[in-house]
C-alpha cells in the first residue's frame, strides 16, 4: 500500500525553488532515505509533508487522503510523526513527561476536557510512554530533566518523542547530526532495532553515507529542489549522475 | 468529582497493586495540600488581626485578611496562564472588573443572593473569557499581550459613558445590597464563638470556602493532563504542535481557566465591598495581578498568594505609616514614611526579582534548601566525631 506521496509539489521562497516539481512515494513498511547536498531542499521537502510549510502548488496525500488543509497536529494525527534537526524537546520537563506528552496526544487525541482527571489515572499513556523510553533506552533515566541530559540522550529523547507519537510514518530529519561516533553509533543502532521490532515506515534525511547505504531500501536524490535520481542503494552507488551532482565523483 | 475518581483507582487496582498504591499516596498528597491550606485560611485572620503582640506588630484587620484571599484566587488562576502555559496577559483586568460589575448589576436588578452574584459573575468572565481568548490568541508573545491589554481598555472606556445607565459610569457601581446567605447568614456579621475569634466574619469564611476550592480545583488541574500540557506550551509550542496536541485550543482552554478564577474572585469583591469601583476595569488592575504574580514567585501554586500578601500589605498598612523610626529611639529617618508606598513596593519588587527570579516562594524554597543542607552537614559532622571516637583532635 501507498502511505505517502507527493505530487508535482513545488515550495518557492521569494524566487528560490526549495521543492521542485517532487514526485514521491513512500510504500507501507520501507524505509527510505533522502539525501542530497547542503541546501538541496530535504528539510523544506520534510517541512512541506509535516504541515509546517505551505507548499506552492501540488499536492500530498497521506494513505490517500491529501493533508495539505490540516494543521501540523491534525497531520501528526493522521499518523505521521517527525524528530527534528536539532534537539526540540520540553527542557523543563522530565523525560517521562517529554515521552508522556506525545504519548497523551496518540492515546487521548489533539484535544481533550479532561482537566479534573488525576494524571495517574491515564494508565495508558503511562505505559505507552514507558515502552518508548525503554525502547530509546532512557528509561533509568526517566526522573532526570529534560535540560540535564547530554547532548546524545538529548537527541536520542527527540527520537523517543517522535515514536510516542505511535506513527505510521516517521520522518528523521538528520538524527545523527552533531553527535559523536558513539553517538552516532547506538542512534543507528537504535533506529535499526526500530526498524525490526516496529516494523516501522521512516524517511530518512542523512549525510552519512555509510549510515544511508545500510539502513535504506530506497534512497531519493535531491540536487536544488528537485529528484535527479532514486532506487536501490546499489542502484544509487552505481549512478553516474548522482556522483557527478552530489558525491563529486567520489568513490564509494 | 470524588465519585469520578473512584473508578480509575478501581481499575489502577486491577492493573496492578503498586500502580494503586501510588495512586493512593498521591491522592493523599493532594487531600494534604488542600487540608494544609483550610487550616491555614482559618488561622489567618485570627494572627493577622487579632492575635496578641503578633497582630499588634502585624497591624493587620479583618477586611484586609478577605481581601487578600479574594486577589488570592485571582493570583492562583492568572499564574496559571502565566507561569505554567507561559502567556502574559495584560487584559485580566477586564475578567476581574467584569465579573464584580455582572455581580453588581445582578445583585441590583435579580437577586441579591452572594452564590447568585458568584455564579453569575463567573460565567460573564468565562464567557468574556472565551470571546477575548479566541481574538487574542490567535497572535503570539507581545502582541497577544497588547491584544488582551486593548480589548481589556475597551471595555473600561465602554463601563466608563456608552454603558453608564448600567455601571453608573465614574462614580462606579454604588447601592449593591448583597443578600444573606442560605437566606438567614448576613456575611457582615460575625461567626459565633470560637469560630467567630479565628474566622471573624461570615464574610471571611465565605471567602475562605472560595479559596480552599480554589487551591484544590488548581492543583487538580495541575496534576491533570492539562498541568503537563500547559508546561509543555511554555516550554516548547511548536513541539507540542508536532507532538499532535491542537496547542491553540489548550491555549484558549488555559485562558478561559484563568478567566473563571478572575471571576470567581471579581464576584468576591463586589460581595466584599458592596461597590465596584470604575478603577476595577482600569489596566493598572491588569498590572497589579501581573506584579503580585511574579514577585510571589510565577509558575508554583502558593507563590503568587505571597505575592498577593506582600502587595497589598504594602499598600494598605505600610502606606499608613506616618514617620519611619528607629525602634525604641523615637528617632525619626524618614517623614511621611506611608506616602512612599509605592516606591517602596517598586523597591521590593525589584530586588525580589533581581536576587531570586523566582520570587518569594523561590526564597523560601531555597532556605527550606539551606536547612536540609545545614542538617545533613551537621549529622555527617556528629558521625564523624563519634566514629573518631568522640573527636580525639
Ligand atoms: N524559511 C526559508 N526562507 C527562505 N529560504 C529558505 C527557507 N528555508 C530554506 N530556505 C532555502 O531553501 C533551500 C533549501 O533549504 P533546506 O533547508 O531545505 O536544505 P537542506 O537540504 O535541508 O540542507 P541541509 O543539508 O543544510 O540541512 C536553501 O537554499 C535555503 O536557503
Ligand atoms: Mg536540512
Amino acid at each position: 500500500m501507498t502511505l505517502l506521496e507527493t505530487e508535482n509539489l513545488v515550495k518557492e521562497f521569494g524566487g528560490l525553488v526549495a521543492t521542485d516539481d517532487v514526485n514521491l512515494t513512500v510504500e507501507e513498511d520501507e524505509r527510505v532515505s533522502i539525501i542530497g547536498p547542503n541546501g538541496a531542499g530535504k528539510s523544506t521537502l520534510i517541512n512541506l509533508i509535516t504541515r509546517r510549510l505551505d507548499p506552492t502548488s501540488g499536492d500530498i496525500r497521506f494513505k490517500g487522503e491529501s493533508i495539505v488543509g490540516l494543521e501540523p497536529h491534525q497531520v501528526v494525527q493522521r499518523g505521521v510523526s517527525k524528530s527534528f534537526q536539532t534537539a526540540s524537546i520540553f527542557p523543563d520537563l522530565t523525560v517521562r513527561e517529554n515521552a508522556e506528552i506525545a504519548a497523551l496526544a496518540a492515546e487521548r487525541g489533539a484535544f481533550g476536557f479532561e482537566f479534573l482527571k488525576h494524571r495517574d489515572s491515564l494508565t495508558d499513556v503511562h505505559g505507552v510512554a514507558r515502552d518508548t523510553l525503554d525502547s530509546v533506552g532512557l528509561l533509568d533515566r526517566a526522573d532526570t530533566i529534560a535540560t540535564d541530559l547530554p547532548y546524545g540522550d538529548k537527541r536520542r529523547l527527540e527520537i523517543g518523542i517522535a515514536l510516542a507519537s505511535e506513527p505510521d510514518l516517521l520522518l528523521m530529519d538528520e538524527p545523527t547530526a552533531g553527535m559523536s561516533p558513539e553517538e552516532t553509533k547506538s542512534t543507528v543502532d537504535l533506529i535499526e532495532r526500530v526498524k525490526r521490532d516496529h516494523g516501522l515506515t521512516f524517511v530518512l534525511v542523512e549525510h552519512d553515507m555509510e549510515i544511508v547505504f545500510s539502513i535504506s531500501d530506497r534512497i531519493v536524490v535531491l540536487s536544488r529542489g528537485g529528484i535527479i535520481a532514486e532506487g536501490t542503494p546499489d542502484e544509487i552507488r552505481g549512478n553516474e549522475a548522482v556522483q557527478e551532482a552530489y558525491l563529486g565523483g567520489v568513490e564509494l | 468529582m470524588s465519585e469520578k475518581d473512584a473508578n480509575p483507582s478501581a481499575k489502577d487496582a486491577l492493573v496492578g497493586g503498586t500502580l494503586f498504591g501510588r495512586w493512593e499516596k498521591l491522592r493523599g498528597r493532594e487531600g494534604t495540600v488542600v487540608g494544609i491550606t483550610a487550616i491555614l485560611v482559618a488561622v489567618f485572620p485570627y494572627l493577622f488581626a487579632r492575635a496578641p503582640v503578633v497582630s499588634g506588630f502585624l497591624q493587620g484587620y479583618q477586611s484586609l485578611a478577605t481581601l487578600i484571599l479574594i486577589w488570592g484566587i485571582f493570583a492562583i488562576g492568572f499564574d496559571l496562564l502565566l507561569g505554567y502555559t507561559g502567556l502574559l496577559s495584560f487584559g485580566h483586568a477586564a475578567f476581574w472588573g467584569g465579573a464584580a460589575y455582572a455581580a453588581g448589576i445582578v445583585a441590583k436588578n435579580v437577586s441579591g443572593d452572594p452564590i447568585v452574584m458568584v455564579v453569575s459573575g463567573t460565567l460573564f468572565a468565562v464567557l468574556l473569557a472565551w470571546v477575548l481568548g479566541f481574538l487574542s490568541l490567535r497572535r503570539g508573545g507581545i502582541y497577544f499581550s497588547i491584544l488582551t491589554l486593548a480589548f481589556a481598555q475597551m471595555f473600561y472606556y465602554m463601563a466608563a459613558s456608552p454603558l453608564a445607565f448600567l455601571t453608573n459610569g465614574e462614580n462606579g457601581l454604588t447601592g449593591v445590597e448583597v443578600g444573606s446567605f442560605l437566606g438567614v447568614i448576613h456575611l457582615e456579621a460575625d461567626v459565633p464563638s470560637i469560630g467567630g475569634m479565628l474566622l471573624g466574619t461570615w464574610l471571611y469564611a465565605f471567602v475562605g470556602v472560595f479559596f480552599v476550592g480554589a487551591v484544590a480545583v488548581a492543583y487538580r488541574i495541575l496534576n491533570s493532563p492539562y498541568g503537563m500540557v500547559f508546561r509543555a506550551i511554555r516550554e516548547n509550542e511548536q513541539r507540542a504542535e508536532f507532538v499532535g496536541l491542537n496547542v491553540w485550543r489548550y491555549k484558549l482552554m488555559a485562558f478561559i481557566i484563568s478567566g473563571g478564577f478572575a471571576g470567581v474572585a471579581g464576584s468576591l469583591f463586589t460581595i466584599h465591598g458592596a461597590y465596584v469601583p470604575l478603577q476595577s476595569l482600569f489596566w493598572t488592575e491588569s498590572g497589579d495581578i501581573v506584579v503580585m504574580t511574579v514577585l510571589g514567585g510565577a509558575g508554583s501554586m502558593f507563590g503568587p498568594v505571597l505575592g498577593v500578601g506582600l502587595y497589598l500589605y504594602i499598600e494598605n498598612i505600610v502606606s499608613t505609616i506616618q514617620a519611619l523610626t528607629i525602634p525604641f529611639t523615637g528617632i525619626v529617618l524618614v517623614r511621611d514614611f506611608g506616602f512612599y508606598w509605592h516606591l517602596l513596593l517598586g523597591v521590593v519588587f525589584v530586588a525580589v526579582v533581581w536576587v531570586v527570579p523566582d520570587g518569594l516562594w523561590g526564597i523560601l524554597n531555597r532556605l527550606r534548601e539551606l536547612a536540609v543542607d545545614l542538617g545533613s552537614k551537621a549529622a555527617k559532622r556528629l558521625r564523624a566525631r563519634s566514629e573518631n571516637g568522640g573527636g580525639g583532635q
